[in-house]
């Protein structure tokens, strides 16, 4: 009975995302999964929330496809996240000085390469 | 000098790389350290009055996240009842029941006992994500003020305790 109540429960949550993912216009759908693929489920690290089953990416789905709906932006339910679950929730880090080292390390390394070679090469 | 310098950069990517892989990947830092705790106003649990943040303030207080269907609440269950029992570290322990259902987690803390002084039902978990929590059990430190000092994910221990909670404790009480 209790799991039968749980099972109902989830049904009528599950079938309002989809209804609710519907109603959205196609620059608001593409706009919503283009933010679930772009945000770690860290529960189960290395899938994105678009693609995981747990209940915190639901969750957070649910959250992100609301606000998507009340008109936010882009950046602004990105920081939503960040504020919350800080730079490691999304695959492409923000720029900022914690990550510039991250950042800007490749391009010093291939300076660092192209230096090297030309030595070695003469 | 410059025939070791290869080596020298392997050695540094090296120790990097090797270095992270024995980092707990699910320690993650919390954004919200040094911030005010997210404001919000839940149902206590089992019961129809709400609680907010602002009824929080002025004691430093822990704010354990758990639930019944939480492997890891049971494991640190223990230690928070210790906790609560022991005059000399008078703490307030607030618990946030996340994603349960309300007469579980009663009949959970009547078998097992009530560490807590008050406890708030988060059903759907919304203040849980405003909290960053992403698997419970978690706990938060706030200071008198409300910001949050210190996190920590996954079941507290006594080491953890010893080592990292009471100090900083006793910091903000003073």
């Amino acid at each position: 009975m209790k799991y039968s109540v749980i099972v109902l429960f989830l049904l009528i949550n599950s079938n309002f995302l989809i209804a609710a993912e519907e109603q959205l216009t196609n620059d608001q759908q593409e706009m919503y999964q283009a933010i679930i693929q772009e945000v770690r489920c860290l529960v189960c690290q290395n899938q994105s929330i678009a693609e995981s089953n747990a209940d915190l990416a639901k969750d957070l789905r649910a959250q992100i496809l609301e606000q998507v709906i009340t008109g936010k932006t882009k950046n602004e339910i990105k920081s939503y996240l960040l504020n919350r679950y800080g730079d490691f929730v999304l695959y492409q880090p923000v720029f900022s000085q914690k990550t510039l080292l991250l950042w800007v390390s490749p391009i010093i390394l291939l300076i660092f390469i192209v230096g090297w070679y030309r030595k070695i090469s003469h | 000098m410059k025939r070791y310098l290869p080596i020298i950069l392997f050695l540094v990517l090296f120790i990097s790389l090797l270095q992270s892989l024995f980092q707990d990947e699910m320690d993650i830092p919390s954004p919200l350290i040094g911030k005010n705790m997210p404001s919000f106003s839940l149902k206590r649990l089992g019961e129809n009055t709400t609680i907010t943040d602002q009824d929080l303030l002025g004691e430093v207080a822990l704010i354990n996240v758990w639930a019944t269907w939480c492997v890891g609440c049971k494991e640190e269950h223990e230690l928070l009842l210790s906790l609560a029992e022991e005059p000399s570290i008078n703490l307030s322990i607030i618990g946030i029941n996340w994603k349960d259902q309300d007469q579980l987690a009663i009949r959970w803390l009547d078998e097992l006992g009530n560490p807590y002084q008050e406890i708030l039902s988060d059903p759907i978990g919304n203040t849980a994500i405003d909290f960053g929590v992403y698997g419970a059990p978690e706990s938060f430190l706030i200071d008198r003020d409300g910001f949050i000092r210190y996190k920590h994910i996954g079941p507290l221990t006594l080491s953890v305790w010893i080592n990292e909670i009471q100090p900083l404790i006793k910091e903000l009480k003073q």
